[in-house]
């Protein structure tokens, strides 16, 4: 870490990642030295919160934006407009088109209910109107082939019915199209010569899967925002150019990986998890820091915590998104959300029984102890009750905390109506919480067949380091690894990420019996489409890398699991070993000499940023002073117990000492209970040992 | 009686948390380890601790159907192997009539769980098999008048003991199905879910102590009980009566009913069946397990979405089941269907007496299914079988929400998951042309009811239908509040002559090649239509799924000539009226 007054060393890479509250920054210089700085985000116009945390830097490396620009190599953005368009219904007016008979699949939702006992809640408000959901005749078989023309007089009239609404996009959605895009292209050409519509989101080139709910839903979500989207990402984008920056920015996907706004353009919908899905990047960081490829990541933010899992140097990519109630067939990496955080809320039910969330009390109120209005407790009350945070200001001066405010929320709502002391209360309102993240984590793990032993938890977020050790103690995990800078973990995690673009192609046949050269035409198109993806980003020869993969299931399943294709050879032996020994590990069984068919086929085109492997800092040389001792509950065998508080720019590698203990860093402050032993690492983070007290 | 007390309360929660976690994780084993697609896709199974008198703990993971019905399985269990019951002991069983069951293609695997050399509890899981034997493949024998042609009927059967499979009993129960391979392997991934239920069990019992445990398994059923008893005491006391028709018995039409008295008396609820039609020849007779499942369902679905799944919620809770009638039939009545019909039925009876009592949580009826199977040969080893899912009708209407268009069974409350049709074209030899919602034909509503489908589909091939369908020609569903019911359903087949027939409610026939065309019955309405938003309506029109005529004769509301706006003066005319 630098002092702040230093200035980075030319060139660097720079992420921003705009959050619900926070935007974050982290800039990596070429020696491979960290800045974090941090503006609130405007959620109305969310490049002003992207200025205004670039502006931090700017006034802290005194240095003009031109040069801070100019000198950056890589720009990468996560944005959470794609989400926000959705989640404030602030979309475009969209018409859809579909096959005759079928324009219902979008309302009928496959009749899919979220919470089937709560039974009295509406769906999600469908995107398109029927009446702007219009027929089209026409029609496709299975393999794609026509069994009744396209009848272009319909496309004509559903576009005076969308011209007469103001309709200001348009999905189409046709029966089978995911074999065949044949009737889909020829009405975009239609809509094209028309000229009138300039967003038009074809469900075969947006997400090209069998299922026509799926494919419908996503291209019509598709169409919704991209306007929105589209152009504001081209704005910021030409804002940053004329301001110095060379290399246009690059932008999160779903997929865990990068893409630049030109070539996301026709499919905005793959931003969704922009953001979240950079905790790739970190989880590729940390593996390589903390010496495993087995790694669960927890990121706890105010009000919710996103659990993600790396096994074997992968995280999982599915074509299964639900954002909002709506269902996205879109590449994304596996994130499994909880509503778990710093600002999650306690109540006593009716009947006498504690509940720790789902709900949470948000920027405003907040917490009790922010002192905004809120009065119900939550679990910075519960820090603040038992010591583990300290009362007055906190980042930077936007909050300050009142612990009597804490106190009385928690007395008022928990512990007076269960007939307990305020601090047993509170300890066990992080009892709660604690046990809520570690069933989040067996779920992402146990689901998918996984040991979460085997596992490093990796716990980020601003509240992930208060609770690292002791959900990694209850999974039975030997250690805990708490990033320095866990509260800007996907900004952070940004600077690792490949460019990444997935392509599919929906194929059937058998495994046994498949003639390679139908597969090697399969594949081909879509080779051809990555390839052309990656070098419009600059990325060519050993720098561009393609990787086949094929769905496979057995016979009568519904569900299928892909396999790789090393080197893009196709070996049905070989992938039949790769699949049985896959089958085996999700599913418990194999199904020896049970046929196997191919599902679909896929490309995706990996474009490697070159690495930047953590640099080893300086070593700590002798024992920094703690700033304070205070007394903090522990848990309920320790109690109340004297313990040292840190501050983080002092604990350097090598550092290593029994806990109780504190250490405040600039993001996040990380606990360390009295049975386990925190050590800074060469990569300079934090690893806490679970019962290594003594050793 | 408040053992709590004596609790540390934020051990409570933490153990009631634990439990439904432990069930949920049963699941999540199941689903990834089950052969049969029907687990994954439709969930159609659950799993539920109990403690060792049987008493049932928590069962978050299932479909509503199966939800509160576990305990009967344990007791069942407990009376025939009282003093053998052995830690490495599993147990099967399915029999309705002897061992708690709901009904046959359901099986339990229950097994014990010692901690410290003592039974503690019993992880347990259920779950609708591929094939039973029987009279038809596929478990749904719609010809069947006694359960004996229902498939093979299991007592409660040690499966394992003492950690030794039982080959002989392995064998019997794959010489007894069609499907001997996904048997065997949705029969060892039920086993290895309640393996990783039991460990997960006797760890949190060893936690806790052997001399708390029982404890704080009685403070989370006594916790369900004061929740459940806060819902009570809402409705006023008295008694509440209604019917719900039963106008077939699966071959003939009869006129009967599902009667009920509702008693209410402070935190008490009585529920009586007394008067209730007499068992039928046809298999929708339901047995004990079923009848207090749907009973459980009615009433918690009514509710709380919240309510903990456990028995306490049931202990201020009297049920009275006549023998011998539809929903406590004697041996050996026929009972497959039941956990959809007369489970819909049980339901709706009771919804309608809770209508009166507590109308402002009043819900519209969801109108039943009309669809059937079609199956076949296409050249493969095995014949298909397929449901007609995307024929799904219309869900019934509450405050604030209309009925959902078309949904799965009620007793699923949609956790059935209709299919796409791509998906189908694909599996089976059928091409579908359309699955629309339907003009007028929602239960007129304040909240109207959902609008049911015109579905239509050809089969190409020579097949047989097993017709099941309980929404077809006769009202199936009902309004609340002011609401009315939904139009009734319609099915016609079209042969490659150009002849057509309409379809049989219950029947199982062969055909040739066909066309089927079936309108599903609309939900359930809430509420006075005419006191329907007017902006709903003039939505409904330009939607298309209320027509004008019904916007002014039903809802009282007028629309402007290019139909896009509301005729604020001619509605106020027809509101006034």
């Amino acid at each position: 870490m630098n002092e702040a007054a230093a200035r980075p060393l030319a060139p660097w890479r720079i992420g921003v990642d705009v959050g619900g509250t926070f935007t974050d920054m982290v800039l990596r210089d070429q020696g491979g030295d960290l800045w974090v700085f941090k503006a609130p985000s405007v959620p109305a116009d969310p490049s002003q919160g992207v200025l205004a945390v670039l502006q931090r830097a700017v006034d802290s490396f005194a240095m003009p934006l031109s040069d801070l620009l100019a000198d950056c190599a890589l720009f990468f953005h996560g944005s959470t407009v794609a989400t926000n368009t959705i989640l404030e219904k602030k979309g475009a007016k969209v018409g859809l088109l579909t096959t005759t008979g079928f324009r219902d699949s979008l309302e009928v939702r496959r009749g899919i209910r979220e919470n089937q006992w709560d039974h009295r809640a509406p769906f999600p408000q469908v995107l398109v109107p029927r009446y702007l959901r219009q027929p089209v005749g026409g029609r496709l078989d299975k393999d794609g082939v026509e069994l009744a023309a396209l009848t272009l007089s319909d496309v004509v009239a559903a576009t005076d019915i969308f011209a007469e609404d103001g309709v200001e996009t348009i999905a189409v959605a046709l029966l089978n199209s995911y074999g065949n895009p044949a009737h889909e292209e020829a009405v975009a050409a239609h809509l094209g010569q028309s000229g009138a519509h300039p967003w038009i989101s074809l469900s075969s080139r947006v997400a090209p899967i069998m299922g026509e709910y799926e494919r419908t839903s996503t291209a019509v979500v598709n169409a919704y925002i991209a306007p929105k989207v589209v152009g504001y990402l081209r704005d910021l984008d030409s804002h940053l150019h004329s301001h110095g920056l060379t290399r246009p920015i690059l932008l999160l996907q779903s997929n865990g990986g990068a893409v630049s706004v030109e070539q996301v353009a026709e499919r905005p919908v793959n931003l969704v998890l922009s953001g979240p899905a950079a905790g790739v990047g970190a989880l590729g960081l940390y593996s390589r820091a903390a010496g495993s490829d087995n790694l669960i990541a927890m990121e706890i933010g105010g009000t919710s915590c996103d659990v993600m899992l790396m096994g074997e140097g992968q995280v999982e990519v599915t074509d299964e998104l639900i954002i909002d109630g709506y269902h996205l067939a879109t590449p994304s990496v596996e994130i499994h959300t909880v509503g778990a955080g710093g600002g999650t809320i306690a109540r006593v039910d009716e009947a006498g029984l504690l509940h720790v969330g789902p709900q949470g009390a948000g920027a405003v109120p907040g917490p009790a102890c922010y002192g905004l209005g809120g009065a119900e407790p939550t679990v910075t009350d519960a820090y603040m009750v038992l010591g583990r945070l300290r009362p007055g200001p906190y980042a930077g001066g936007s909050v300050t905390l009142d612990d009597e405010l804490a106190r009385r929320a928690i007395m008022d709502k928990i512990a007076t109506p269960l007939g307990i002391g305020v601090e047993e209360a509170a300890a066990g309102i992080i009892r709660l919480l604690e046990q809520n993240l570690l069933h989040a984590v067996e779920h992402i793990s146990i689901q998918r067949g996984h040991n979460p032993q085997r596992f490093t938890l990796v716990a980020a977020g601003g509240a992930g380091p208060m609770h690292g050790a002791a959900v990694a103690r209850a999974l039975g995990c030997r250690r805990a690894y708490v990033p320095r800078q866990a509260g800007a973990f996907c900004a952070l995690g940004m600077l690792h990420t490949d460019i990444r673009q997935d392509y599919l192609q929906v194929h059937f046949d058998n495994l046994d019996t498949v003639d390679g050269n139908i597969l090697e035409k399969g594949f081909e198109p879509l080779a051809v489409r990555a390839a052309a993806a990656l070098t419009a980003e600059g990325f060519t020869g050993a720098q561009a890398i393609m990787h086949r993969e094929l769905d496979l299931r057995y016979r009568g399943q519904l569900w299928s699991i892909r396999v790789a294709l090393p080197g893009g050879v196709f070996d049905p032996a070989a992938v039949r070993l790769a699949f049985d020994a896959d089958h085996q590990r999700q599913y418990g069984h194999t199904q020896p000499g049970g046929t196997i068919e191919i599902t679909a086929l896929r490309v995706t085109g990996r474009g490697l940023i070159e690495t930047a492997e953590p640099v080893a800092a300086a070593p700590a040389t002798g024992l920094p002073e703690p700033t304070a001792i205070r007394q903090v509950y522990a848990d309920s065998e320790s109690g109340w117990r004297e313990t040292p508080v840190y501050a983080g720019s002092d604990l350097r590698p090598g550092f290593a000492q029994d806990g109780p203990l504190l250490v405040e860093e600039l993001t996040t402050t990380v606990f360390v209970g009295p049975k386990d032993r925190l050590t800074v690492d060469e990569a300079d983070n934090f690893m806490i040992e679970i019962d290594g007290a003594g050793n | 009686m408040n053992t709590q007390e004596n609790l540390d309360p934020i051990v409570l929660a933490l153990v009631q948390n634990r439990l439904d976690h432990i069930s949920h994780q049963m699941g999540w084993v199941m689903t990834r380890t089950a052969r049969s697609p029907i687990f994954s896709q439709s969930h159609d199974f659950s799993c539920f601790i109990a403690d060792p008198d049987g008493t049932l703990v928590s069962q978050a993971d299932g479909i509503p159907i199966h939800t509160g019905g576990g305990g009967f399985a344990v007791r069942a269990l407990l009376r025939d192997f009282d003093g053998d019951i052995h830690d490495g002991d599993v147990f099967v069983l399915n029999d309705p009539y002897t061992a708690g069951g709901n009904h046959l293609p359901d099986w339990v695997i229950a097994r014990p769980v010692f901690a410290g050399g003592n039974l503690v509890a019993f992880a347990c899981n259920r779950a609708h098999q591929s094939d039973i034997g029987g009279g038809a493949a596929g478990t749904y024998n719609s010809e069947a008048r006694e359960i004996f042609h229902e498939g093979i009927r299991l007592p409660v059967m040690k499966l394992i003991e003492k950690g030794e499979t039982r080959q002989d009993i392995w064998r019997l129960l794959m010489i007894n199905t069609r499907t001997a391979e996904a048997l065997d392997g949705d029969l060892r991934a039920m086993i290895g879910s309640t393996r990783i239920g039991a460990d997960r069990i006797a760890a949190l019992v060893e936690e806790l102590g052997m001399a708390q445990y029982r404890d704080y398994f009685e403070g989370i059923l006594e916790h369900a009980d004061r929740s459940f008893r806060r819902c009570v005491s809402s409705i006023p006391d008295g008694d509440y009566r209604a019917e719900e028709a039963i106008d077939n018995d699966c071959f003939e039409p009869i006129d009967d009913a599902i009667r009920v008295r509702l008693g209410v008396k402070g935190e008490a609820l009585e529920v009586d069946f007394t008067g209730t039609a007499p068992q039928v020849q046809g298999f929708k007779n339901s047995s004990v397990a079923n009848t207090w499942s749907a009973v459980y369902m009615a009433l918690a679905s009514y509710f709380d979405p919240d309510l903990p799944r456990n028995e306490g919620t049931f202990r201020t809770v009297t049920i009275t089941a006549p023998e011998g009638t539809i929903i406590n039939a004697l041996p050996p009545a026929a009972m497959t269907m039941n956990t959809v019909f007369v489970a819909h039925e049980i339901v709706h009876a009771i919804w309608k007496t809770l209508n009166q009592a507590v109308p402002e949580r009043s819900c519209a009826g969801w109108a039943k299914a009309v669809h059937g199977t079609t199956s076949g040969r296409t050249g493969e080893a095995s014949p298909f079988v397929m449901y007609h899912w995307n024929s799904a009708p219309g869900g019934g209407g509450v405050e604030g929400r209309d009925g959902f268009n078309q949904i799965g069974h009620l007793i699923a409350l949609g956790g059935l998951v209709l299919p796409n049709v791509e998906t189908y074209e694909r599996l089976y030899p059928v091409l579908f042309k359309r699955q629309e919602f339907r003009t007028d034909a929602a239960g007129p509503g304040a909240y109207r009811g959902g609008t049911g489908c015109n579905f239509e589909v050809q089969v190409s091939v020579d097949a047989e239908y097993a017709f099941r369908g309980e929404g077809l020609y006769t009202p199936s569903c009902f309004g609340a509040a002011g609401g009315r019911a939904g139009e009734v359903g319609d099915m016609e087949l079209t042969f490659a002559d150009g002849g057509n027939e309409q379809a049989p409610k219950y029947a199982v026939r062969r055909y040739g090649p066909l066309t089927l065309r079936a309108a599903s019955p609309g939900g359930g309405g809430w509420g006075d239509p005419r006191q329907r938003d007017p902006e709903r309506v003039l939505r409904d029109i330009r939607d298309g799924v209320v027509s004008r005529q019904a916007g002014e004769d039903v809802y009282g509301v007028a629309v402007s000539a290019d139909g896009k706006s509301i005729d604020e003066a001619a509605t106020a005319n027809l509101r006034a009226g």
